[in-house]
């Protein structure tokens, strides 16, 4: 999990979707433990109170589940929710995109082609 | 262009706060190095100060940790006002300085015993954990030390009598990469779950985001803005347009600075809705309405740029 201070998006909500992508690839399976507060915090290197409130959004939105004594653990159904929630961050990244696209006049094809290009690209970083 | 904007994280009773700061001022002759500060600080909280050289970070640093008298306004610190701060007060109170000049004819383990016997809320197994964390040895002469052991060393110093509020004045500036993790770490240890509040000023924006619950731009002596560090982020926005020929630019609400090329404007605003987008949007004369978000870095020097119009 990495925190990039050059981001808009704020400190709490990189590592709501650290964790998401790390239980989506199978970093954290569930039931496991996640690490505790304090020492994400001091990996991290982030202020304690944020990675508590990222842990308090995720156990809200049902992919930690607190349980006495033992700190937060992944929930059972946490794959899919984290990979649903990583899918929604694909698509907003693309809204943004998009959006981007539409306000310099590109028409529909020429976006699928940029779209078709890019993709080719992490295709051939993926196999080397 | 001269605004406060302060936002009262939510209103607590005296008893919850670490700080409260009304109005507070320092003089040197005709000039206020710290000009009317007004600030609040809940307990267990981590603020981080960004401003230049000659904001006035130092000097209402060293006010709060009693080392210097105020000219103006009112300051409580833990609940007591800074006049009235007594030793056992001040010994609550944890203080890093920029540069250590102290105990450098001592050894690290007589500087360590030097302020135990110091402070009577010394606590031997913290003080005993920095030492290891921060690879320092008793027998090394404090002189000799480099200066990232020596930042080290000031901490361990400061947080071993296990204070209520850590005053951490540029502690970090000039330390190599490996040196400021290690700093980070003994400060993030102290912290978590203790009743400790800090406050952090340092030029690096990037130490200050990555620790603060909330952010103050200092800048002259004034506070700019004192705001959650995600609201910072979430509500910060550059407005770009492009006004027709003849046209006046519209004042945005909440505008932090704005600037125009030719026919282009940028404003940063503090406050973005997607009201101002609409409004704009709408208004004839006005196109190519862009909104981009920015990072803490550039909501900084946008509230600086805007002082100097």
């Amino acid at each position: 999990m990495k925190i990039d201070l050059k981001s808009s998006k704020p400190i709490y909500l990189q590592i709501v979707e650290g964790v998401h992508s790390a239980i989506a690839s199978g970093v954290y399976k569930p039931g496991e433990r996640v690490p505790s507060t304090r020492d994400l915090a001091i990996k991290l290197k982030v202020n304690p109170n944020t990675v508590q409130r990222a842990y308090e959004e995720l156990v809200r939105s049902g992919s930690l589940v607190s349980m006495r004594n033992l700190g937060k653990v992944v929930a059972k159904r946490a794959e899919s929710s984290a990979t649903r929630q990583s899918e929604m961050n694909v698509e907003s990244a693309f809204k943004t995109g998009v959006e981007i696209a539409r306000a310099s006049g590109l028409s529909s094809r020429r976006i699928r082609e940029l779209l078709d290009k890019v993709l080719k690209a992490s295709e051939g970083k993926a196999s080397e | 262009m001269s605004q406060l904007e302060v936002e009262t994280i939510p209103l607590r009773t005296r008893s919850e706060l670490a700080l409260r700061l009304d109005g507070l001022t320092k003089r040197y002759g005709e000039t206020a190095v710290v000009d009317r500060l007004s600030l609040e600080l809940p307990k267990g909280s981590f603020l981080g100060l960004i401003g230049a050289n000659g904001a006035g970070k130092s000097t209402t640093l060293k006010m709060l940790a009693g080392m210097l008298e105020h000219d103006g306004g009112t300051a409580e610190v833990l609940g007591v006002p800074i006049e009235d701060s007594k030793p056992q007060h001040l010994a609550r109170i944890g203080y890093v300085p920029e540069s250590h000049n102290l105990y450098r004819w001592m050894t690290v383990g007589q500087a360590i015993w030097f302020c135990k016997r110091l402070n009577p809320r010394w606590d031997d197994q913290t003080s005993a954990d920095l030492l290891k964390l921060f690879r320092l040895e008793e027998s090394k002469r404090v002189k000799s030390l480099s200066k990232g052991m020596l930042a080290k060393l000031g901490l361990l110093l400061a947080i071993s009598h296990d204070p209520n509020l850590l005053i951490l004045d540029e502690p970090m500036s000039g330390l190599d990469p490996i040196a400021r993790e290690d700093f980070l770490d003994g400060v993030l240890r102290t912290v978590s779950n203790r009743d400790c509040t800090v406050i952090l000023s340092s030029h690096s924006i990037e130490d200050v985001q990555r620790m603060s619950d909330s952010i103050a731009f200092l800048h002259e002596g004034q506070l700019l803005m004192h705001r959650r560090t995600e609201d910072v982020l979430a509500n910060a926005r550059r407005v770009r347009f492009v006004v027709e020929n003849g046209q006046d630019a519209p004042e945005l609400d909440s505008t932090v600075w704005a600037r125009n090329e030719n026919r282009e404007w940028l404003v940063t605003v503090s406050s973005y809705s997607p009201l101002t987008y609409e409004k704009l949007a709408h208004s004839p004369g006005i196109q190519n309405v862009e909104v981009q978000e920015l990072s803490l870095e550039e909501v900084y020097k946008d509230y600086v740029r805007g002082q100097k119009q």
